[in-house]
């Protein structure tokens, strides 16, 4: 389980996180809703210990991450919602470093080509791939540690409908594999496509968290209209 | 890890053809450049004077002073020279005066110098046509007027202090371009720098738990043999390329094992420098800006523009706080002076010293603004 408890995170004058608390159960695929600037990216990175806390607690698979951040980071991986892999090195190259940086198995790099349907494109170089690809390309780094959380940060961004609906089929796939996965979007229809349970947040505070996902459309409009107006 | 990170910053450093041209074309083409133009001004040598001669007399004794001038180094009989000398009918058995035509425009100093060498083989000439008619008279008067010469080393003994000896144009301008090429490569070195952050993969690989340390070393050890086959790629231009131009050729007078000594000090030194601007800069323009502002006044500074030993006195001190001109001063040790690990010794120290402050520095400055999350 991730447990989020009272968590402020500030930039200057800005409460990015304010006293945010929730709960995240082993194995499922977790949505994260919220309007651009809500907190998403910021409480992924917390997560994930590339940032830190100004104050609150954070408990993942029972390790707190202040103290244990080099472990969780070793059982966790994040896609980040920029591309974040070397366009001048091929696909396999690029899986290949990743994999030994993180000394990663032979059998997670073949899970990973297998599960993002990279197998045709591995000579390719990154920089020549089609959105798409390298939407795969950069999800698929992130399997290559095996590990047992998963963040995306709004991973659909900028791509055409089809490789959106593949990216997630694939992330779906995970549960078989005991995965729990994270999810942040704006997109209310991608979370209940793929989501057991999602959280709303809102200028950095939970708005609802919740397994019925017929309840959350009122509660998203609502925010929806409320950051147009 | 670190073997990981090592081939992918050699794979990214091997593909980026165009940096690559530019480190080793630009002091490749800057050495030949500044070799020949400046040949004739690094050049010790005696003046000398390309002259045609036309000899209207066709005597024995103008046949005689054109041998001697030949002779004398200052000039060199050729066809169609700037400088016509005619000598006239019956110039042998007469007053009749050279006639001289200069077609170049000459310093009056020139003039004056051009005269002087000249005025020696005349009056050597007519020393012995003196000699030759009081022969006719007395043998002894003929050989007293016959002993005296106009040498100068015969004639008098000059004493003056020797000045520190002076490269040749070959000599200044392979060391000062391998210096500035190594320099060169704050360019490329904060581009990759700053390219990962703009991938996002420095963050991504920050989330991987590899360090800092290991980030900094994988990405300078493929420029530190980068700068060391630049070094000796600028040597060889020196050495092969540059003597085709009619220019001498660079020779390695002192040790090599000393040449490689310096050469890795001052690569270390140069992706120090490189690492530090590239881990402070914002953006790839702005690195590019500061990189390229600090190697032109490193350079300007040390010595590499302009040589040191023509600036001024304080310009020389002042030439001391660029590496560029540690760096300078201990190829010339190695090149002119024939020097060992000895002779280069404090110049490399302070290079590595340098080298590793800016290192660590670069270090810390990326650990606690990775910390602060910079992206």
């Amino acid at each position: 389980m991730i447990k989020v408890t009272n968590v402020v995170k500030q930039y200057g004058d800005l409460k990015a996180l304010d006293a945010l608390s929730l709960e995240i159960k082993k194995g499922t695929i977790f949505g994260l809703l919220g309007v651009n600037g809500a907190g998403k990216s910021t409480l992924l990175s917390i997560l994930n210990g590339l940032t830190p806390i100004d104050s609150g607690a954070i408990e993942v698979f029972g390790l707190d991450l202040k103290k244990n951040i080099k472990k969780i980071k070793e059982i966790s991986s994040i896609i980040p919602q920029n591309l974040a892999f070397y366009e001048q090195l091929t696909v396999k190259e690029n899986l290949e470093f990743f994999k030994n940086v993180q000394n990663g198995t032979f059998e997670s790099f073949e899970k990973a080509i297998h599960v993002n349907a990279l197998g045709d494109i591995l000579t390719q170089k990154a920089s020549t791939l089609s959105g798409g690809q390298k939407r795969r390309l950069n999800i698929a780094i992130g399997l290559l540690n095996n590990p047992k959380i998963i963040y995306f940060d709004e991973p659909t961004v900028g791509i055409d409908p089809k490789s959106r609906n593949e990216i997630l089929e694939s992330i779906k796939s995970y549960k078989k594999f005991g995965i729990t996965v994270v999810y942040t979007s704006h997109y209310m229809n991608e979370v209940e496509m793929i989501c057991d349970e999602v959280a709303i947040i809102s200028h950095g505070k939970l708005v609802t968290q919740e397994t019925n996902l017929q309840n959350l459309e009122k509660h998203f409009l609502e925010l929806t209209k409320e950051s147009h107006v | 890890m670190f073997s990981a990170m090592l081939k992918k910053e050699f794979l990214l450093v091997l593909r980026d053809k165009r940096a690559l041209a530019v480190l080793f074309l630009m002091p490749a083409l800057f050495i030949l450049i500044i070799s020949v133009a400046m040949r004739d001004v690094f050049t010790q040598s005696s003046v000398s004077y390309d002259i045609t001669i036309v000899d209207l007399d066709k005597s024995k004794i103008t046949t005689e002073m054109i041998n001697d001038i030949r002779k004398n180094r200052s000039f060199h009989i050729v066809d169609n020279a700037n400088i016509v000398i005619t000598i006239p009918q019956k110039y042998s058995k007469s007053k009749k005066r050279l006639k001289i035509e200069i077609k170049d425009s000459l310093k009056s100093d020139e003039i004056e110098l051009f005269k002087a060498k000249l005025l020696k083989d005349i009056t050597n000439l007519k020393l012995k046509i003196i000699k030759n008619r009081l022969m006719e008279f007395s043998d002894e008067a003929g050989a007293a007027i016959g002993s005296i010469s106009l040498d100068s080393q015969d004639l008098f003994e000059l004493k003056y202090n020797e000045k520190e000896e002076l490269p040749n144009s070959t000599q200044q301008s392979v060391p000062s371009w391998i210096v500035f090429g190594m320099f060169f490569m704050i360019t490329p070195i904060s581009t990759v720098f700053i390219n990962e952050r703009k991938q996002n993969t420095l963050s991504r690989l920050n989330s991987m738990s590899v360090s800092v340390f290991s980030m900094v070393l994988s990405k300078i050890v493929p420029y530190l043999f980068i700068a060391q086959l630049q070094a000796f790629v600028m040597i060889g231009v020196g050495m092969f390329i540059v003597p085709l131009f009619n220019t001498p050729a660079l020779a390695i007078n002192g040790s090599v094992l000393a040449l490689m000594f310096l050469s890795f000090a001052l690569s270390l030194c140069a992706v120090g420098l490189a690492s530090l601007i590239a881990v402070s800069a914002n953006s790839g323009e702005q690195a590019s800006t500061i990189g390229g502002i600090m190697s032109i006044l490193l350079g300007a500074i040390g010595g590499v523009m302009v040589p040191k030993f023509i600036m001024p006195d304080f310009m020389q001190t002042l030439a001391n706080i660029s590496p560029m001109s540690w760096g300078l001063d201990g190829f010339l040790d190695i090149f002119l002076r024939g020097g060992g690990i000895s002779m280069v010794l404090n110049e490399a120290l302070m290079l590595m010293l340098f080298g590793v402050v800016t290192l660590g520095i670069s270090m810390m400055m990326l650990h606690l603004r990775m910390k602060k999350g910079f992206e």
